[in-house]
């Protein structure tokens, strides 16, 4: 049962992960916290869900099931990406030179807006996942791991170690590794700081589409105020680990999916959500920098 | 000139706003309002919107046949978001735009405390859904219901577990709203320790996870998962409980009746037991109504027919008072006896309908059947 904990908690901190990556990502480079990442997550949820229905109208998804999933992920990431990349353009980048305070302001703003965008153009009534994939899984012991939760675990795995990869390796990262130190000195030596800036949000939109897709695929239901707890937690999540360290991100959200799930089973499930939060009052009053976040001294 | 410009434009929508306000005044009518309230919108809005077709369809057979009292009837619809907070905004709305009496609301959460309003208005109101016992103990005069208690549905469910199943060991779990604990509780309580419960927890509702409670309650080895609570997160519990490897049946309560239910569970709901009332197919009274909604609104819901029902007794007490006056309407009410769609209404001192049968109902081929009646015992 322990064991059956842990893979649901695994599974759940896997989705956090993903989406707290976009988080820190923004964090580190425009110290921004941009609220409105969960609304891209739900955003990446309901793409898919139309796009899946209209494959299966179609009669695709029953020709191929693998295929037509990637071929609704790929649209799904599109569009979110598309829509990271409007909301920077739109809300962040003329209040790049304005006080902090705005800019988290404008993305308050944006959050409430695509919620209320979502809302008025597909409805406020839940939106089911097609009943297309198999329920059975792989036993072990007494604990049964789906196939969906290997699943995700599997891919969210895949794209941290490919982002940690493309930051440490390429010449790209290197650039987006120097922006987050200090952007005017990365300008100077001749790095597009807009350029890296636009592909940070692309890449954040990206990741919480994959998650908002495989969370639609989990649940099997969605709804257009999904982004705002999923948000907070995973911004949870990411100060937990230390914001704007994206190994931290990661630790973060694999730790409070873990905490969640343990906590629901063991303490109290009335008070599930609670757990997350609790989590946060007590990072933020006795290591504010996260677990693995240095205390940076203020930039001159 | 930038300053000027913004005056400009202040004062001109200014302008509009206060004559569109004014027009709105201006086209009053002389009608008889009626209230329907219910969740219109949200996770939970099929059943909302089930209530307010209901209440439409038969305010436009009344007003086909000349309204009530030689007015016309005027529906105004309200969105509680099962909400109780809510409830009570648009309740003090529905007060305050003079409505004669109200159609609602759904959940048993939101309908207590909408109640204490309407009582303070002296305002009659029927609820075609609230089934936690409390609603009609509160000793309010203007509180009424067409559905049964959670009293008696919890009994026909313990009663089915115990005597038809024959199980000894059962798991509960349930939303922690007024109607879903309440019935769980109430379950509970009819089981009379003729079986043992294992496992007894509370979830949120609205949540989508619910494999980390589903998961400890394996560990319990339950013969049966009883769920108080509604369709969005009953559904979600079974699909779950089935992905996890339980194999055990489920059974729930009138709030998870609903073909939503079979939509989001899949094939997890095969085989789920179900309290409710029976089926209006086989009610001969309900035959028209049955075709005329089908022909205006599509498919019933599970409560378009107890909505159906209160506002026809609503506008007959209406009519047979003679005027709107809540206490005297109220007074009606309580000694009509009134033969709807569902069959024959008459209500106890409390407001509660005197004869309440429920039944089992099962999931069979992504379908509700009826499956079980209660003898004269399980009364």
């Amino acid at each position: 049962m322990f064991l059956q904990q842990l893979i649901n908690g695994l599974t759940l901190g896997a989705v956090y992960a993903l989406i707290a990556l976009g988080y820190t990502m923004v964090y580190g480079i425009l110290e921004l916290i941009n609220f409105a990442h969960g609304e891209i997550y739900m955003l990446g949820a309901y793409v898919s869900i139309i796009s899946l229905s209209f494959l299966t109208v179609t009669g695709f998804t029953s020709k191929s099931l693998i295929l037509s999933l990637l071929i609704v992920a790929i649209i799904s990431a599109v569009y979110s990406a598309a829509y990271g990349l409007t909301m920077e353009r739109v809300a962040y980048r003329p209040l790049r030179h304005a006080p902090r305070l705005s800019p988290l302001i404008s993305a308050i703003g944006v959050s409430i807006f695509l919620q209320n965008y979502v809302m008025l153009t597909q409805g406020s009534a839940d939106k089911i996942f097609p009943h297309i994939l198999s329920n059975g899984g792989f036993s072990m012991g007494n604990a049964t791991i789906s196939y969906l939760q290997t699943f995700i675990i599997i891919t969210s795995v895949f794209l941290m170690i490919t982002l940690h990869a493309f930051i440490k390796k390429t010449r790209f990262g290197k650039a987006m590794r120097a922006t987050a130190q200090d952007k005017k000195m990365a300008s100077l030596v001749g790095i597009d700081i807009d350029n890296v800036i636009i592909t940070t949000f692309i890449i954040g939109s990206v990741l919480a589409a994959v998650a908002g897709i495989m969370v639609a695929m989990y649940y099997g239901l969605i709804n257009f105020y999904m982004g705002y707890v999923a948000g907070i937690k995973a911004f949870t999540a990411a100060v937990l680990g230390g914001i704007g360290n994206i190994q931290g991100a990661v630790l973060g959200g694999f730790l409070l999916g873990i905490m969640e799930s343990l906590g629901a089973a063991y303490v109290s499930s009335e008070y599930k959500d609670a757990f997350a939060f609790i989590i946060l009052i007590l990072i933020l009053t006795f290591k504010p920098t996260g677990l693995l976040g240095e205390s940076v001294p203020e930039k001159v | 000139m930038n300053n000027k410009h913004t005056i400009s434009i202040i004062s001109f929508i200014f302008l509009i706003l206060s004559v569109t306000i004014y027009s709105g005044c201006a086209k009053k009518e002389d009608t008889v309002k009626i209230g329907v309230a219910g969740p219109m919108t949200g996770d939970q809005s099929k059943m909302g919107l089930d209530i307010k077709n209901g209440a439409d369809m038969a305010v436009k057979e009344w007003n086909q046949k000349g309204g009530v009292l030689g007015k016309k009837i005027e529906l105004l619809v309200e969105d509680d978001q099962h909400d109780p907070k809510q409830a009570v905004s648009v309740a003090n709305k529905l007060v305050n735009a003079g409505a004669a009496g109200i159609i609602g609301h759904f959940n048993s959460s939101t309908s207590i405390p909408a109640s204490a309003v309407y009582n303070k208005a002296k305002m009659p109101m029927i609820t075609p859904a609230s089934t936690n016992p409390q609603l009609t103990e509160q000793g309010f005069t203007n509180v009424f219901r067409v559905c049964g208690r959670d009293d008696q549905q919890g009994l026909v469910a313990a009663t089915f577990v115990a005597s038809v199943l024959k199980l000894k060991k059962v798991a509960v779990i349930h939303d922690k709203t007024t109607y879903g604990q309440g019935l769980a509780d109430e379950f509970v309580k009819a089981l009379a320790k003729r079986v043992e419960v294992v496992y007894y927890n509370g979830v949120i509702q609205g949540d989508k996870d619910f494999r980390a409670v589903l998961t400890s309650m394996k560990e319990k080895k339950p013969e049966l998962l009883y769920f108080g609570g509604i369709y969005p997160d009953g559904g979600l519990l079974i699909k779950q409980a089935r992905e996890l490897g339980i194999t055990i049946p489920f059974m729930s309560g009138d709030g998870v009746i609903d073909q939503k239910f079979v939509e989001i569970a899949g094939t997890a709901s095969e085989g789920s037991y179900l309290t409710f009332s029976p089926d209006p197919e086989h009610i001969p009274g309900a035959k028209d109504f049955l075709k005329n909604y089908k022909a205006g609104y599509g498919e019933p819901g599970p409560y378009s027919i107890y909505a159906y029902d209160a506002t026809n007794v609503m506008l007959s007490a209406i009519e047979t008072a003679k005027n709107t006056d809540g206490p005297t309407v109220n007074k009606t009410l309580h000694s009509m006896k009134h033969t709807g769609a569902l069959g024959e209404i008459q209500w106890n001192e409390k407001g509660d309908i005197v004869h309440s049968p429920y039944v089992v109902w099962i999931t069979k081929d992504g379908k509700f059947k009826e499956h079980w009646k209660p003898g004269e015992a399980g009364q």
